[in-house]
């Protein structure tokens, strides 16, 4: 994959030190560093960035209107403000000359990494923006819930799924994502992991009887918790998106076909002494 | 569930349906049912939220996906429920529940509607609410096709 350009605008030395940091492991480098507004005009012309972090108080104009004069040379300019101050003059008038995120400081290197990502998508590809800034929290939020709900350790491994259809036996439960992007998630294991994962979600015992019915409720609860929790956190680093859940659906039977050409799906796969517990995580092709 | 709240869904069936070269459909039945839906081959799941929740399902026999397949690519042969073939079903659905959720919106209540999910499989049950929900039959050129409407209340 190809380096994407940042060039960092700030007049603290701490401040972009900080930035280059954060970014010194990714796949962003840092092709210039700016410390007023005229400098930082001048080195995004000479080095083209893809992509600016730039700071509010600066000494000879401010961030807005050193974004306004980058934009006059490059109207495709991408600029994330980082600044201390985060309010909702700040982000309008941002917005107006042109800022595309908002970031307050101090900012932590996965909030500053997955905005750069969602800013450049169309550099780094669709595919690792959605495995990287969404998915990841998935799997995150799904190892985390095991343990929450069911008290159970596991491995977890994502993959990005290359055929366009699931393979369900057993249960699975559907839950949709709407807002930007739009997708679904489907948790799904065999029969037998249902039983032992909801009798552990009740707090019975391996030999004690649970009906069919209830199984399939504590399972499709435990999908809309999961999926619940991964979306809250990801709309919590990106503050002007907002995704929705909608209600479970749940399919249940043996042979089922889930088929979703049009989505780019990754599968998460959590190992457990129970059995494997399968996510596939899915958003619409285009963010 | 609210019968009043059936009305968009069937009117986005027989509003979307002749747009895209079908006959207009007829309602042939209307039932509550508090009992899993029971997949007839091919079944998609659409989710929505907002105003109301709740997930509605179009659930067809697999020979009924591929005539409506075919009449969505201008009468071209579909002669296995393939990828093609399930993205035109998928498209469907999703254009379906879109109308659907602009009725709902004349009627005071928005909602968001998820990317649609096609379930293919035999006998296989489908879970859409904890109570009951409504199962409406419409006839399109004598193929059947099943739409069941789950409200959270």
């Amino acid at each position: 994959m190809e380096k994407v350009k940042v060039m960092v605008v700030d007049d603290s030395r701490i401040s972009r030190m900080m930035v280059s940091s954060m970014l010194a492991k990714t796949n962003f480098e840092v092709c210039a560093m700016a410390e007023n507004s005229a400098e930082a005009v001048a080195l995004y012309a000479k080095t083209k960035p893809d992509v600016v972090t730039m700071d509010m108080n600066l000494p000879d104009a401010d961030g807005i209107e050193c974004t306004r004069r980058i934009h006059a040379i490059d109207p495709k300019a991408k600029i994330v403000m980082i600044s201390a101050m985060k309010d909702a003059k700040l982000i309008m008038q941002g917005r107006m000359a042109g800022i595309g995120s908002f970031l307050q400081k101090p900012v932590s290197t996965n909030e500053l990494i997955d905005t750069l990502m969602i800013m450049c998508n169309e550099n780094v590809g669709a595919v690792a923006v959605y495995r990287e800034s969404y998915v990841t929290t998935f799997a995150k939020v799904l190892q985390q819930s095991l343990v929450s709900i069911f008290g159970i350790q596991s491995e977890v491994e994502i993959s990005q799924n290359e055929e366009s259809v699931l393979h369900v036996d057993g249960v699975a439960a559907v839950i949709g994502i709407v807002g930007e992007p739009k997708g679904r998630v489907a948790l799904y294991m065999d029969s037998e992991t249902m039983y032992s994962l909801s009798k552990a979600m009740l707090g019975m015992d391996p030999q004690d009887d649970l009906s069919a019915d209830e199984a399939e409720a504590a399972i499709e609860e435990a999908g809309n918790i999961i999926t619940g929790r991964a979306v809250s956190r990801i709309n919590d680093v990106f503050k002007d998106k907002e995704m929705r859940i909608t209600p479970p659906g749940t399919v249940i039977g043996s042979d089922i076909i889930l088929s979703n050409p049009e989505l780019i799906s990754f599968n998460v796969v959590a190992k457990t002494s129970y059995g494997n517990v399968f996510m596939n995580v899915g958003f619409a092709r285009g963010v | 569930m609210d019968v009043k709240l059936v009305n968009p869904f069937i009117d986005a069936f027989t509003t979307v349906l002749p747009q895209m070269g079908f006959p207009t459909p007829q309602r042939t039945g209307m039932t509550v049912n508090n009992q899993n839906a029971v997949s007839q081959g091919v079944a998609v799941i659409v989710g929505f939220t907002k105003e109301i929740r709740g997930n509605v399902v179009y659930n067809m026999s697999e020979d009924t996906a591929k005539f409506i397949a075919s009449t969505m690519m201008m009468g071209m042969p579909v002669e296995s429920f393939d990828e093609m073939a399930q993205s035109a079903i998928s498209e469907m659905s999703n254009m379906l529940t879109a109308n659907a959720a602009t009725n709902l919106t004349a009627l005071g209540l928005e909602v968001d509607i998820s990317t649609p999910s096609l379930t293919v499989g035999s006998d296989f049950q489908i879970k859409i609410s904890n109570e009951q929900y409504l199962c409406v039959v419409m006839d399109v050129s004598g193929h059947q096709v099943e739409i069941d409407i789950a409200v959270q209340q």
